[in-house]
């Protein structure tokens, strides 16, 4: 661990998302464990990322992928225990690895004891830690967002003989958030790992915390008076941890989870990533710039998380219908793809395995202002299994190696929690981490590299933002400046070359150097700058004025 | 190549940006802002509404204007979120403003359009007239659909018009290229139309545009090399045709700018409509025809007096672009009073065939030619509208048709003369 | 006493034979000169009518309104009248370079004078010709913008129009051929400027009001809207 804690460490971070099913087993039991998970923070050390996430690792039915939380405080037994949670911690911690966990705070597997009691009676002491109703009739209107799935909000419990509130599966009731008797148990849940030496919690489902008639039961003030709470609490006994939201929101209703400083430290830029893929397929800038211009200015002590893909389907919630269709056409002719509004699908097969795409994408990813997150897999160019059900197609076992179940497992393949991907195309023989370590301008050791830039200068996690708009719309280009530090952006967000004029009149007498290769380019002078690219290029440039 | 010479250095830098486009929207200009911010602003929505998805361009080609016109046509750029518009749009939407060199040119604007069409592999360009006020993004939408999704070559408009309004092209123009070139397109003269990049590449180089002739009258010009090339025509039924409010088109050089190049073209595609037979129809989206039937008036005995004296005082000049019998039977025409006097179909269409034939000869300066012709023209608008004043849509429209069989009928005569078998004068 | 007067006149018939015996040789050598120039005139002749005839020279002078002119005078064509003119020129110059060859000194400047004479006059006959063209050209440009103007008077307007610019290539004409020169230019000053004079006067006076209106439409801000009757959109 860093040895001054710095207060604002998660604008620095690069944070590689992982579920530690996923990535290494250590017991051949064919699941993915934190003792493997351990084992591989060597791995993820020479990466250059410097915070894991851990998707949800607790006792759970696996109904909705450990998002249905049967029990807060304890390790599900599949991944190992708890002193195995505390083992691979401490490791992270000493790789200087921070780890942020999951929490689901919205709601709780129907197997959860909260649960249990609260239906046996409408008299049990948690009769009110869940959301009942003799009727399905309030909360009239609200939308629906698993849409595959579910038909209604409502679902009827034949041992209460009542319905409970439930936003998302029907086995996930949402926990009632009026109770102060919840939100101090969430608070203990809390306290519990961050005394375990967590280092923040990314919360999930954030919006749909607090339910009122007549509303959309989303982004209400209640909630944000729930997240005030749980934030006071947090800075007042552990400080330098951080609280990271999870609501798919528009930019200006995603604001005010930032509160003004007093509740999320980060929150993920929903709207941003279709709008890159859709930047990128128009080969036009404009659904970038646009976005981002739209993008209300956060506290200076927050921080925007970016991400290209995630363990969620690539969701088109935040886009007009016009801009929908054009992505379904665009990136998921194919039915089956598409899941929830939304495209289930990992990186790399959604640019077609296009290296100068992947390329560009990462770029735009490290260069744009926010907190960049690798999805595991996403730097060797993993592929995805569609014909798995819901979006478990993206969540297949880390291909490590060409050998025995990846390197994954010792276990029979027969009994992985999913089969690998074996297609010659993504398979773990072509596309595995052994293979591209031996290759010195592999996708991962390129992503490697490109971390290390990123972190070479901290302008990028900290810097303003400031756009050129050269006429033409292929190029996007900015400049990020923190004090005297600036550097320019250029990309071609097109598959033909490109010649561009940049307006540089107010750089005029720098020196660009490129800082990849480090190599100088013209001085700037009082003409427009000339650059000329190759297909979906990008270059970043330290203006330096010597 | 010609286009390097009519685009301007500045104009090519806009090009570079704008890059590879599916469609290019051209308006061409000179002092026309009291229009041209609406016309762009329907175009734009034109383009958004019906192709949201395609790479779009607007550019105006300026022949030097005083007013906002260049600034108007900026304003409707949609780029990056710094425009107000409410109007959503997938894609940036480049819109250029450029002067092109030399005098103000309808030729010059529109050999510019057309360059830069072929320059940025433009798969469909439409040209909209800055003065189209009653323009409707439908417009759009009917132009460039048949280019780009039929693969049709030239498309021509097709107004709704009032039934004494463009009597040139009812009874010139109109009747006159079905008969010569096989084709019946409505409105050869075509203030709005669109083209492939199969048919702009073949009008960029073309030697037309070093021709004063085809200069004078370009679109007329285009419409004919379609017909006379193997190019796929179609006509969309667009609406009221629109007009400058405050000035009436002198008739001379309408003349010029129509007939003339007509006339011009005779020659130069002579191997091709000597051996055309027939007239074929057109595939057409929407309707054929729609007249206004409100009613006007006209001072016809004005348009008579014109003809009578034109045919008097020009009596030398017609004497040697007309055939004795023919200017004999003017004379007797001319010297009818209003109530009795006709100019019949067979007498106009041979009138016509041996102007044309005469202009070929250059019996006497062209452009006298065309000059001559005006009053006579004057005569049979009368005629025309002393036939139709009490017409109904259908028989106005029959009317039309009778004069363009009897061009057809006559065609062989022009052959005639063409060949010079039959003395002109 | 008779035999003084025999041999006088012996001698004096002595002399005008051997003057005639003198001059013969050089006579001799005129008639071939003007035999021989008469060949090479026939020659330019009829390579000129060739020439013209190529050139459709007859179809112009038909435009310049020359033909009509000759046709009246009951002349040949232009094509024949020019070829005709320059056979005579021609034969003409070797007449007098015969001439010159007898050797009668006195005629010799007037000669001279004769050849240096030819170009002026070639050009004058060009001046005049074009000035026929253009007069032809403009007078019937005049006629057909009178008439689609709907102007009163067209053919006085084209008439007048072809007598200026007949009058301004004579005077020119005759001013290249030396000619009564100041004569013809001060005729032709006062008669045009008298002529310009009259119009600016009667336009002045007499269309005051129209000029008023005229500028009134061309310049003034705002624009009278209505249409006239007759002035629906031929296109």
């Amino acid at each position: 661990m860093p040895s001054k804690p710095d207060a604002l460490w998660y604008k620095d971070a690069v944070i590689y998302q992982v579920h530690v099913r996923a990535f290494q087993d250590s017991n051949g039991d064919g699941i993915g464990d934190f003792r493997g998970l351990e084992q591989k923070l060597g791995y993820l050390q020479d990466l250059g990322i410097n915070t894991i996430w851990l998707m949800p690792f607790f006792p759970s039915p696996l109904r909705d992928d450990g998002y249905d939380i049967a029990d807060y405080v304890s390790v599900h037994p599949n991944y190992g225990t708890l002193d195995d949670f505390k083992g691979f911690l401490d490791a992270a911690h000493q790789c200087g690895i921070r780890v942020i966990i999951e929490l689901v705070l919205n709601h709780t597997s129907d197997q959860h004891p909260w649960f249990q009691e609260s239906r046996k009676s409408v008299d049990n002491p948690r009769r009110d830690w869940y959301v009942w109703s003799d009727t399905d009739a309030r909360y009239r209107g609200v939308r629906i967002i698993f849409v595959d799935t579910e038909n209604s909000n409502w679902a009827w419990d034949p041992i209460s003989k009542a319905y409970y509130w439930h936003r998302f599966f029907s086995h996930q009731p949402d926990l009632n958030f009026d109770n102060s008797a919840v939100r101090e148990e969430i608070w203990n849940v809390m306290k519990f790992w961050l005394e375990l030496g967590v280092d923040g919690f990314r919360l999930d489902a954030v919006p749909y915390l607090v339910e009122r008639e007549g509303t959309s039961c989303e982004n209400l003030p209640e909630t944000h008076d729930v997240i005030k709470e749980l934030r006071a609490k947090l800075d007042q006994h552990f400080p330098v941890k951080v609280l990271l939201a999870e609501a798919n929101q528009w930019p200006a209703d995603l604001r005010p989870y930032f509160g003004e400083g007093d509740e999320f430290h980060m929150a993920f830029h929903f709207p941003l990533m279709p709008r890159m893929f859709m930047g990128l397929k128009l080969e036009d800038r404009k659904p970038i710039t646009e976005i981002l211009q739209q993008t209300p200015k956060i506290p200076d002590v927050c921080q925007w998380c970016l991400f290209l893909r995630n363990h969620d389907e690539l969701t088109l919630e935040m886009v007009t219908d016009l801009e929908r269709d054009y992505m379904y056409d665009e990136y998921a002719r194919d039915r089956s793809m598409r899941i929830n509004v939304g495209i289930r699908r990992r990186l790399a097969p959604l640019l077609e395995n296009d290296r100068r795409r992947i390329e560009l994408m990462n770029g735009l990813l490290m260069s744009l202002p926010g907190t960049p997150i690798i999805y595991y897999g996403d730097e060797i160019g993993m592929g995805d299994n569609v014909h798995l059900g819901d979006r478990n197609g993206v969540r297949t076992p880390m291909q490590w190696d060409g050998g025995w179940n990846s390197g994954f497992s010792t276990a029979d393949p027969e009994s992985l929690y999913a089969a690998l991907i074996l297609n010659p195309l993504y398979g773990y023989q072509a596309v595995n981490v052994q293979s591209q370590k031996r290759m010195p301008h592999s996708l991962l050791l390129w992503t490697r590299r490109l971390i290390q830039v990123r972190k070479s200068t901290p302008v990028f996690g900290r810097g303003s933002i400031e756009f050129l708009y050269p006429e033409n719309h292929r190029i996007l280009a900015y400049v990020r400046q923190l004090g005297s530090e600036t550097v320019l952006a250029v990309n071609n967000l097109s598959q033909s070359a490109q010649a561009v004029e940049l307006d540089l009149s107010r750089y005029q007498g720098s020196i660009p150097i490129e800082m990849f290769g480090r190599n100088l380019f013209p001085r700037v002078g009082h003409l427009p700058y000339l650059l000329t690219m190759g297909p979906y290029q990008f270059y970043w440039f330290r203006l330096r004025r010597l | 190549m010609a286009e390097e010479s009519i685009l301007s250095d500045e104009l090519v830098r806009h090009l570079i940006s704008v890059g590879e486009v599916d469609l290019l929207v051209g308006v061409p200009t000179y002092n026309d802002a009291r229009t041209v911010g609406h016309v762009v602003q329907v175009v734009r929505a034109g383009l958004l509404k019906y192709f949201p998805r395609e790479r779009a361009a607007i550019l105006n080609a300026d022949g030097g204007s005083q007013d906002e016109t260049p600034g108007l046509v900026q304003a409707a750029s949609i780029s990056d979120a710094r425009n107000p518009a409410a109007l959503r749009s997938l894609r940036t939407l480049h819109s250029i403003s450029t002067r092109y060199f030399g005098n103000p040119s309808r030729a010059t604007a529109l050999h510019t359009i057309i360059a830069a069409a072929d320059l940025l592999q433009a798969k469909a360009c439409a040209v909209i007239a800055p003065e189209s006020s009653n323009i409707e993004p439908e417009w759009i939408d009917r132009l460039l659909r048949p280019v780009c999704r039929q693969d049709i070559d030239f498309v021509t408009p097709l107004y709704r018009r009032h039934k004494f309004e463009g009597m040139l092209v009812t009874n010139l123009l109109y009747p006159m290229t079905r008969a010569i070139y096989g084709w019946r397109i409505r409105e050869p003269y075509p203030a709005e139309f669109a083209f492939s990049g199969r048919f702009g590449s073949h009008l960029v180089g073309h030697e037309m545009w070093r021709e004063e002739a085809c200069r004078a009258g370009a679109e007329i010009c285009f419409t004919i090399a379609a017909m006379a090339g193997s190019f796929r025509l179609h006509q969309s039924f667009l609406g009221p045709k629109g007009h400058l409010e405050q000035s009436s088109p002198d008739l001379v050089p309408a003349m010029r700018q129509t007939v003339g190049t007509l006339f011009w073209s005779l020659d130069q595609y002579f191997t091709t409509w000597s051996a055309s037979t027939e007239t074929k129809g057109v595939p057409t989206l929407g309707a054929e025809y729609e007249f206004m039937m409100e009613s006007v008036r006209v001072n016809r005995e004005r348009l008579y007096q014109m003809f009578r004296t034109g045919v008097a005082e020009l009596e030398p000049v017609l004497a040697s672009i007309l055939s004795r019998a023919t200017l004999d039977e003017l004379k007797h025409s001319a010297a009818l009073d209003e109530q009795q006097f006709q100019y019949g179909d067979e007498l106009w269409v041979k009138t016509i065939y041996e102007f044309a034939a005469s202009y070929q000869r250059s019996v006497i300066n062209r452009d006298h030619i065309i000059q001559a012709l005006v009053p006579l023209y004057r005569g049979r608008t009368c005629t025309f509208l002393l036939q139709n004043r009490e017409a109904s849509e259908p028989e106005v429209e029959q009317h039309i048709e009778n004069l363009c069989l009897t061009f057809e009928r006559l065609k062989p005569y022009l052959l005639e003369l063409w060949q010079g078998r039959k003395g002109g004068s | 006493m008779r035999d003084m007067i025999v041999s006088e006149l012996s001698q004096a018939t002595h002399e005008v034979v051997q003057e005639f015996a003198h001059l013969l040789p050089r006579l001799l050598v005129m008639l071939i000169i003007v035999c021989a120039g008469w060949l090479v005139a026939y020659l330019v002749k009829a390579m000129l009518r060739s020439a013209l005839r190529l050139l459709k020279f007859d179809r112009l002078s038909e435009d310049a309104g020359a033909a009509q002119l000759l046709n009246k005078a009951a002349l040949p064509s232009s094509t024949e009248l020019l070829s005709r003119l320059v056979f005579w020129v021609v034969l003409l110059g070797f007449v007098l370079l015969g001439i010159n060859a007898l050797g009668v000194i006195a005629l010799g400047e007037d000669i001279s004078r004769f050849f240096l004479f030819l170009p002026r006059l070639f050009v004058a006959v060009l001046i005049l010709f074009f000035g026929m063209f253009a007069s032809s050209f403009f007078s019937r440009a005049a006629l057909l913008a009178a008439v689609n103007a709907n102007l009163r008077s067209p053919r006085m307007l084209s008439y007048s129009a072809r007598v200026v610019i007949v009058l301004l290539a004579v005077s020119m004409a005759f001013e290249e051929l030396g000619i009564a020169e100041n004569t013809i230019l001060a005729a032709f000053s006062i008669v045009f400027g008298a002529l310009m004079l009259g119009l600016a006067i009667a336009f002045g006076m007499g269309g005051r009001d129209l000029a008023r209106q005229f500028l009134d439409r061309r310049f003034a801000e705002e624009r009278v809207p209505a249409k006239k009757e007759d002035e629906l959109s031929p296109l």
